[in-house]
């Protein structure tokens, strides 16, 4: 009987391999052996008897069935083993245990393995990383191979294969190190200023997005201000770079709280920006930017945006601009750039004008054909009226679905070269748009990649400019920046837009 | 026969691997070079017969214009104008395509 054990059993295991030899040996002799080798694998130390806390033991009947609590539901508790029997005396419960080993109780105790033991390829457990070391291996050679046969037909293949490491410059490294630290760390404020960055690499804050505060664990006296949330207040810092353009990336942060990009090269902000919609403090100042996006006005608007610090930057005077129309407020003088530019008198408490954006004025429409030229004469006779249909060219529709696609990312400049002239300079203004975080027109938020209108708009803004300390002065002069949209076709112009814009306004 | 074909509502459009597509005239001069084609003072053989052959159109390519041209016939005059569904593989041909018939 017990031959088919291959070791004499530990002590323990005596009274267990007789109980279980009845059983199997009624099916077959395979599952005997199986039994027996499960036993010895799953034999563990003797220990402490079990706590178990049910009613439902299989001795349990009328007579033990103790009085109910106070609670009533309240579940029993008893130490000893799963059949019912209470520890009293260690050494009287061994012999109970070697009295009762003949009774089959009709349940296999096996343990957790024996399920899983039959599914793994590998009885032997030594092998399993050994397979999956050939597994790679053999992965391995073959892309050792695919790069063997492609150096013979191109050069730039090994760079791409990713089996040549491109070694990255040392600030980029600095800077992967700094956002795994905050990651690591729980850490929110991600400070990345100064780290002589001329442009953010790819794949650097995408990780950000996933970043979680830990819990802080603090000394008892446990107050109130102990609790705090464990919702990250995302902040970004990459003042004082040199980055020239912001990554589409950063617009991925979903929730980013505060944005720093003071003194860097920045030529233009992309309207991308306006995905960042809790962003609640954006600082731009010490830049080169013209303009503004004019999403950052609808971050204003209908946005968290509370404080923006755009000056100093080499932005567009309003008095050197060219005006299409004055926005004067209902009231004063209409198209005269004096009443417009200063707010109107008021009295007693602050109306909310004297807080919110003021439109002051809007500049003169470009239209760009479908080329993204810009077209000189906006409504000459040469331009039939079906152009004014919000219908995207053809063009226009497929840069868009290049842009969707997954394999557009993937193109290198190098690639791209040889595709013929005639897309090339699309593509490459595809690629731009797309690596910027792409465009949505500002008055039908269709997605976009080539601007068939823009005009900008002059917007005061001043009480957010100093972060809502207070409202306008009455008959304060006011300060327009301007903000420039972008249209994607030639339906969506200024005029189009306020009804459109008017729809939203009744919608919010 | 010639004066009919100027005034006949459709066109036919040969692709370079000798599909034809049957679209309205109207459509098809969405395209700025099937509009300079099918002008009825140039005299182009196009012009006299209704039937433009694009030699470097393929099928395919041809058949998603087509349905192109007529997206844009319907959605003219809209303003919430839906996207239209390009596949990927087959968007630069397109983009080729757009270039050459300019729309």
């Amino acid at each position: 009987m017990d031959n088919e054990v291959p070791l004499p059993p530990p002590r323990r295991i005596r009274h267990r391999s007789p109980t279980k030899t009845p059983v199997a040996s009624g099916s077959s002799l395979r599952k005997t052996y199986q039994l027996s080798r499960f036993d010895d694998r799953s034999s563990q130390p003797s220990s402490d008897p079990a706590l178990f806390s049910s009613d439902d033991i299989p001795a349990s009947g009328l007579e033990n069935y103790h009085a109910p609590g106070p609670s009533g539901s309240r579940k029993r508790r008893y130490r000893g083993t799963w059949w019912g029997e209470m520890v009293k005396d260690p050494k009287r419960k061994r012999a109970d245990f070697k009295e009762k080993r003949h009774v089959d109780s009709g349940v296999w105790m096996g343990s957790d393995e024996s399920g899983a033991d039959s599914l793994l390829p590998s009885e032997d457990p030594s092998m399993w990383g050994e397979e999956l070391l050939n597994d790679t291996s053999d992965a391995a050679t073959v892309t050792m191979t695919q790069g063997d046969r492609s150096t013979t037909h191109s050069q730039p293949w090994p760079q791409r294969s990713g089996l040549k490491k491109v070694q990255e410059p040392k600030e980029h490294q600095a800077a992967r190190n700094i956002v795994n630290e905050c990651l690591e760390n729980g850490q929110d404020s991600v400070d990345l200023s100064n780290c002589y960055l001329k442009m953010v690499p790819s794949g650097l804050l995408r990780p950000l997005q996933h970043l979680t505060k830990l819990p802080a664990i603090v000394e008892p006296p446990v107050t109130e201000d102990v609790y705090s949330s464990l919702q990250p207040f995302l902040r970004l810092f990459l003042t004082g770079n040199s980055l020239q353009s912001v990554p589409g990336e950063l617009f991925e942060l979903g929730s980013l709280k505060v944005l720093s990009l003071r003194y860097n090269k920045l030529t233009e902000i992309p309207p991308a920006i306006r995905k960042l919609t809790l962003l609640q403090e954006v600082n731009l100042a010490v830049n080169r930017l013209e303009c503004l996006p004019w999403e950052l006005l609808w971050l204003i608007k209908k946005g968290d945006l509370k404080h923006m610090v755009v000056r100093p930057n080499p932005l567009m005077q309003i008095h050197q601009a060219e005006i299409a129309q004055w926005h004067s407020p209902a009231g004063t003088e209409p198209d005269s750039p004096e009443g417009t530019l200063k707010l109107r008198d008021y009295e007693g408490p602050a109306p909310e004008e004297a807080w919110a954006p003021i439109h002051v004025a809007t500049g003169p429409v470009r239209r760009f054909n479908m080329e993204g030229m810009p077209v000189d004469a906006p409504a000459s006779a040469s331009q039939p009226a079906p152009q004014e249909s919000r219908v995207p060219s053809l063009r226009e529709a497929s840069l868009l679905a290049c842009t969707r696609s997954v394999f557009f990312d993937q193109v290198s400049d190098d690639e791209m070269a040889d595709y013929p002239g005639l897309i090339l300079r699309l593509l490459r203004q595809a690629k731009d748009v797309w690596s910027g975080g792409g465009r949505s027109c500002s008055v039908c938020h269709r997605s976009f990649v080539i601007a068939r209108t823009q005009w900008i708009e002059w917007w005061d803004c001043s009480t957010y400019e100093n972060g809502l300390k207070g409202p306008r002065c009455p008959g304060e002069k006011l300060r327009p920046l301007p903000f420039r949209r972008f249209g994607c076709s030639w339906a969506c112009v200024p005029n189009a837009e306020t009804d459109q814009d008017g729809q939203d306004d009744m919608a919010l | 026969m010639a004066s009919s074909a100027t005034e006949s509502e459709f066109v036919t459009l040969v692709s370079g691997d000798g599909f034809e597509f049957v679209i309205p005239r109207s459509a098809a001069c969405v395209s700025g070079t099937i509009r300079r084609m099918l002008e009825p003072s140039s005299k182009f053989a196009e012009a006299l017969t209704g039937r433009c052959t694009l030699e470097n159109i393929s099928g395919i390519v041809l058949e998603k214009v087509c349905e192109y041209f007529c997206y844009n016939e319907k959605n003219k005059n809209q303003s919430n104008v839906p996207d239209m569904e390009i596949p990927a593989e087959l968007c630069l041909e397109l983009l080729m395509a757009a270039d050459y018939l300019d729309t």
